[in-house]
């Protein structure tokens, strides 16, 4: 039972070129004599440059151009999703390691990585920061210079913003509490890891300039370029090809300001396609330390909720501020708290930039909270399923006071992961089983625009700012097209990825795409039916409140047309065709604490069954449930290989995954030798996954975003099977075989 | 990559005159798993790379010879891994050739390179030792017999001389019965640098073979005579001096990332004790 | 031939195709596929061996495109996923792969397939540990394995389309 509508699971549009091959991905495009560029970066993290000598470089048969901050307007423009703190190219100083300080753009591969090696850098390297003690210690560097950051009281520290959330008085609840739990957690410092590096072109287009990103927000980076370069929006033109898998690494503008100028420079095609080495310098998630005390009453009920997460970020803030604030905000989690206090900061350090990784902000402080709620329910006594149910937000409760309700029966969805786990059944010996719930606020705001056209033989083109990077927008939106318009998926066509052609949409973020430029869609479809019922009105003499156009048919009172029937003589003998416009816009809250309330929450439940090798430490995973809350599953196929992708991914953070610096601010694990992700042999021995659908989201057909969800709570659903197999609670992660191993070692009580 | 000259000798005399001529500016390449890597990331600048792959002498073999199995230097770790005889009597050999990285991988790398690469953590050196294999060399001077153990050095560095390059690996079919494995830790279940590699051997004889690796600049072999190891009914206490004197030459470097040196040594006993039990039991269940 | 050469012609079959040019001895099979004869399909990602998204099969066997030379495929024969597809139509196991929701951002999928289809050529009815043992050198960070597992084993039991 195959069906394009919704709630059918077709194959995949845009699936063929990615099975054949055909599929073409940034650095697929081959552009008429382009260049090819080289970065030039130091072997250390912060140095002064001295000075920069490219003469060699330059002596290099089929150099065009050694690029360094002098060739730049001056100041060297600086840009940014939050401030404007990054320049185009190192001035000065480099403030992290593998930051360009040189690019070499040449006819061949080869000798733009000769050139890059013969361009002789002269530099004093710089004490520097990496961690979060240094960075907050008053005798450190600082990471910024206090001149970028005028009028900001915090200038003088590296603590770029400090968040505070709350409700209720925490001192108060405290002194009634029956119980407190006090821990510290750690989270690793992880990348993204995409298996498509990040790849850039630019090009000079008549009076403007063509730029091609594997990047997730092509509007953004459209008024990033415009506003570096001085040209108006209609001359900057981003091809943004559907990127080989993004995870929030490749939302914003990293280095296509730079390829933009050399692209100007040479009057040539240019192109820089990161090695994977450079992606890991490029983006990573922000890691962090979280210092949770969560007070209970003695029937488990939760009395307060006080967190501080210390997350680090890098030498540029990129969106990571926004990570730490969004991401901490919700840091309470699904639970009836009376008294909340959050205080986050965003803490500045010569690491690579953090930036948006699927989660945002939230896995950090989820697994602080929820492994602190097992040790709650531990010292009660309290079965940790029970503790949670006791206490979760009923539908509807304003769970955080000034946001959006609860927005789904959340119970439903803990009770099938429990059921599916077999929560509460006998285990065998070394055996141990962990749950927790995920939470995290979806868009605050947002702003998608759609255009459709149903064309004269019914087929159909939707016009889409999404960027699909493997979440299946297209697939959707076509599934919106057919159920709405009536023509089968392999009819319809779905534009994206070029500035020139497909309206604005703010960006592929958070979840957001399904509900916003769903409803975008949906809406345009709409627009398109209320022409088809005056056409009909028009063409048999009704009174058009007497029509209705849904699920692809027209029905009349007396009878019921396809589409196409009353489309065609609707149009006449010249053909044509009928466009609707969609928008779907959700403000900015000026008095709220995120700038807007969530436009929905992701909601999971996680639960493991694990086993510990007592010996060597390893954490085998029996089975794993992922369970989600989706509202109304538009393509059922396509939200079980996003929750358990995002299952999985959440296993490398939790088993294996963390950056490993050395003394001088450099990545020893910089690349895939040592920096370990799951494989097909990684896997859980079972994986579950399941759905709960009420239709109660506001996408689409009563959907919600998903696809992080799954990610959130993983690493307090192991760490806490871990602890029940083996009695030790760990509170940093990975949990490599040497970690637990040690922690077993350690455990004082066996 | 740097750009260097490639020679594709077909004979055995060939190479050895190139390799003779260009002295330590050339390298040899089989698989290239490891070299290619080193070539592209600039740790190895070859001025000529000669390729060993056309040789005729060298070409993908394993075959029985006066009582020894002689793999061929073009033999890759998939044809080691699924070949019947060395299943049969080098099991841990094929143990261990099974798990060198992916299948992609391992249909390149060669045995030869493996060894001649000499990292501490190859997979197929604790095999080898226990095996009593022998290295052949072909160089100016002639063949040379080379007992594995003699051969490695640390990484990277062989006892191999100028001018000569390894064209087979000898292993002497094991007259007595025994019972063998190989085991490992690493960081996941999927490929990955072993942090501990470790092969284990009992025989009928009561002698007990135990080869380590990646816990010190060289892999290590021990063998107890004794009979007190190989002692199904033997206690976990009469052994325990016997093992800590076996792993007495481990000294695992604290600069690697992958695990810590008490992880490593750790491992090293759990392994041992567990390999040791398996051995045994193969050996008894014949 | 064994004097010392820093480009070389060399002649191979690419799906079917023999191709004759001339390669810098430095360059990889994976960069000849791509920049030489246009071959975008196959990718390329960490360049050590370890991600298979530049799988390719090269006589037979399935390698990283990425640690071989190019001449060292002087007249081999290879297999990139553009030759999967047979008369224009894609294979089962292609097909599978879509059916099962396999491929997400596809990055990685074409050194999957070469993969999948070289495991299913030699065991016709592999067990779930067997695809993902035959599978561990291709890395999927959309982490699709366990659809990428059932496309497979829907292939080999000929259930796929
Ligand atoms: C992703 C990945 C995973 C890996 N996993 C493992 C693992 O799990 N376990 C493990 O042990 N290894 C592992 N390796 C390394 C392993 O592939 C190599 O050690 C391999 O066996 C080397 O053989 P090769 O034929 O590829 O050698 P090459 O790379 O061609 O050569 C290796 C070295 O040996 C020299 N050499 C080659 N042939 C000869 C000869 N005939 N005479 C003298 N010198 C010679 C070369 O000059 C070079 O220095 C891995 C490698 C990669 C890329
Ligand atoms: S690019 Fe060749 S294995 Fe990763
Ligand atoms: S489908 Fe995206 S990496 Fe595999």
């Amino acid at each position: 039972m195959r069906t394009d509508r919704i709630g059918g699971s077709p194959n995949r549009v845009g699936g063929i070129g990615r099975v054949t091959g055909s599929q073409q991905y940034v650095a697929d495009i081959r552009l008429q004599d382009v260049l090819e560029v080289k970065l030039v970066t130091l072997d250390c993290a912060r140095a002064r440059i001295i000075s920069i000598d490219t003469s060699a470089a330059e002596l290099v048969p089929g150099v065009r151009l050694v690029m360094t901050a002098a060739h730049l307007p001056q100041p060297v423009p600086r840009f940014g999703p939050q401030f404007s703190d990054r320049p185009i190219i190192a001035v000065g100083e480099t403030k992290y390691h593998g930051e360009p300080v040189a690019a070499v753009a040449a006819e061949t591969r080869d000798a733009a990585e000769e050139a890059a090696r013969l361009v002789r850098v002269e530099y004093e390297e710089l004490p520097a920061v990496f961690t979060i003690a240094a960075a907050l210690d008053p005798a450190s560097p600082l990471v910024q210079d206090p001149s970028l950051r005028a009028g900001d009281p915090l200038a003088g520290t590296n603590v770029l913003r400090e968040h505070r959330f709350g409700w209720g008085d925490v001192e108060v609840a405290a002194s009634s509490a029956d119980l407190v739990v006090e821990n510290a957690y750690t989270f690793p410092m992880v990348t993204h890891f995409a298996i498509e590096p990040h790849a850039f072109m630019a090009a000079p287009d008549g009076d403007g300039i063509a730029i091609w990103s594997s990047i997730q927000h092509p509007n953004w980076l459209q008024k990033i370029i415009s506003q570096i370069l001085g040209l108006p929006l209609a001359k900057v033109r981003v091809f943004a090809p559907d990127p080989g898998g993004g995870f929030g690494g490749k939302q914003h503008t990293k280095l296509e300001p730079l390829v933009a100028f050399m692209a100007l420079r040479t009057g040539r095609p240019v192109r820089l396609i990161l090695t994977l080495e450079e992606t890991f310098q490029a983006v990573r998630r922000t890691s962090a330390e979280v210092r949770v005390r969560t007070g209970f009453m003695s029937d488990g009920t939760l009395a307060f909720q006080d967190v501080q997460a210390n997350y680090l970020i890098g030498a540029y803030a990129d969106i990571a501020d926004r990570v730490v604030s969004k991401g901490s905000y919700p840091a309470a989690g699904p639970y009836r708290v009376p008294a909340v206090r959050i205080v986050s900061r965003s803490v500045l350090s010569h690491t690579t930039p953090a930036t948006a990784f699927r989660g945002f902000g939230n896995p950090q402080v989820n697994w602080a909270v929820e492994s602190n709620m097992d040790e709650g329910a531990r010292a009660l006594a309290i079965d940790r399923l029970e503790i949670r149910l006791r206490n979760l937000a009923r539908k509807g409760e304003a769970f955080i006071p000034v946001d959006t309700p609860a927005d789904g029966d959340w119970e439903q969805t803990v009770r099938r992961a429990a059921e599916l786990i077999g929560w509460g059944t006998p285990l065998q010996p070394g055996r141990g089983r962990g749950l927790a719930l995920g939470i995290k606020s979806g868009p605050t705001t947002g702003l998608s625009y759609a255009t459709v056209r149903l064309l004269a033989d019914g087929s159909v083109i939707v016009y889409a700012g999404t960027s699909d990077m493997g979440q299946g927008a297209r697939t959707v939106f076509a599934q919106i097209a057919a159920t709405e318009l009536g023509a089968p998926l392999d009819w319809i066509t779905v534009v994206m990825g070029d500035t020139a052609v497909v309206p604005y949409d703010q960006q592929t973020s958070a979840s957001r795409s399904t509900v916003l430029m769903g409803n975008a869609i949906l809406r345009a479809c709409q627009s398109i039916q209320a022409q088809l019922r005056t056409m009909a009105a028009r063409l048999h003499g009704l009174d058009e409140a007497d029509i209705v156009v849904e699920g692809g048919a027209v029905r009349l009172p007396d009878r019921e047309l396809p589409i196409i029937d009353v489309l065609k003589p609707g149009l006449g003998r010249l053909g044509g065709e009928l466009v609707g416009n969609g928008e779907m816009r959700k403000e900015a809250e000026p008095g709220h604490p995120l700038g807007g309330s969530a436009a929905f929450y992701e909601f999971n439940c996680t639960a493991v069954e694990a086993e510990v090798d007592e010996e060597t430490g390893d954490v085998t995973l029996v089975r794993h449930v992922t369970v989600s809350d989706v509202g109304k599953a538009l393509n059922p196929l396509q939200v079980t290989m996003q929750d358990e992708g995002a299952a999985i991914m959440g296993l490398g953070h939790t088993l294996m995954e963390h950056y490993i610096y050395d003394e001088r601010g450099r990545i020893r694990n910089l690349g895939a030798i040592d920096y370990r992700i799951p494989t097909s042999m990684d896997l859980p021995l079972e994986m579950l996954s399941a759905m709960v659908e009420n239709a109660d989201g506001p996408g689409p057909y009563g959907s919600k975003g998903m696809s992080e969800g799954a990610l959130l709570c993983v690493a307090p659903a192991v760490a806490a099977a871990v602890r029940d197999a083996t009695g030790v609670a760990i509170r940093d992660l990975p949990l490599t075989p040497e970690r637990v191993w040690r922690a077993l070692r350690d455990r004082s009580t066996p | 990559m740097h750009t260097f000259a490639y020679a594709r000798p077909a004979t055995l005399a060939e190479a050895v005159a190139l390799l003779e001529a260009h002295g330590p500016a050339a390298r040899l390449l089989a698989g290239g798993t490891d070299l290619v890597i080193r070539l592209r990331d600039g740790t190895a600048r070859p001025a000529v790379v000669i390729d060993v792959k056309q040789i005729a002498e060298l070409r993908p073999a394993i075959r029985e010879e006066n009582g020894r199995l002689v793999i061929s230097a073009g033999t890759v770790m998939t044809d080691v891994a699924s070949d019947d005889r060395v299943r049969r009597s080098f099991p841990a050999l094929a143990e261990a050739a099974a798990v060198v990285g992916s299948v992609q991988i391992r249909n390149r790398a060669t045995l030869v390179g493996n060894v001649c690469n000499a990292s501490p953590a190859a997979d197929t050196a604790p095999p080898l030792l226990v095996s009593g294999a022998t290295v052949v060399a072909e160089g100016p001077g002639g063949t040379r017999r080379i007992p594995v153990d003699g051969f490695f050095v640390r990484s990277g560095v062989t006892t191999l001389a100028r001018g000569e390059l390894v064209t087979a690996i000898e292993l002497p079919l094991p007259a007595r019965k025994l019972g063998a494995v190989h085991m490992r830790r690493t960081r996941r279940r999927g490929h990955d640098l072993a942090s501990v590699t470790l092969c284990c051997a009992v025989d009928e004889a009561g002698v007990t073979r135990l080869a380590y690796g990646s816990v010190g600049p060289r892999p290590i072999l021990m063998i107890d005579e004794s009979g007190v190891l190989a002692d199904p009914a033997g206690s976990d206490e009469a052994k325990a001096p016997i093992f800590e004197r076996m792993f007495a030459d481990a000294s695992p470097s604290p600069r690697s990332m992958r695990a810590s040196p008490e992880y490593r040594l750790a491992m090293l006993r759990v392994l041992g004790a567990r390999a040791l039990r398996t051995a045994i039991d193969r050996l008894a269940r014949g | 031939m064994s004097e010392m050469l820093q480009t070389v012609p060399i002649e191979l079959t690419v799906n079917g195709r023999r191709r004759a040019l001339n390669v810098a001895v430095h360059h990889t099979l994976l960069d000849v596929l791509r920049d030489d004869l246009e071959l975008t399909g196959t990718k390329e990602c960490c360049l050590v061996g370890e991600c298979g998204a530049c799988t390719v099969s090269l006589d037979g066997r399935i390698v990283d495109s990425c640690l071989v030379l190019a001449v060292e495929a002087d007249r081999a024969q290879v297999t990139t996923v553009e030759g999967l597809a047979v008369d224009g139509h894609v294979s089962p196991l292609q097909q599978a792969f879509l059916d099962k929701g396999a491929v997400q951002c596809g990055f990685c999928i074409p050194g999957q397939l070469v993969a999948a289809h070289a495991l299913l050529a030699e065991r016709p009815h592999p067990t779930v540990p067997e695809i993902q043992e035959g599978l561990a050198g291709n890395l999927c960070r959309c982490a699709c394995y366990q659809q990428i597992i059932s496309a497979v084993l829907a292939t080999a039991e000929g259930t796929a389309r």
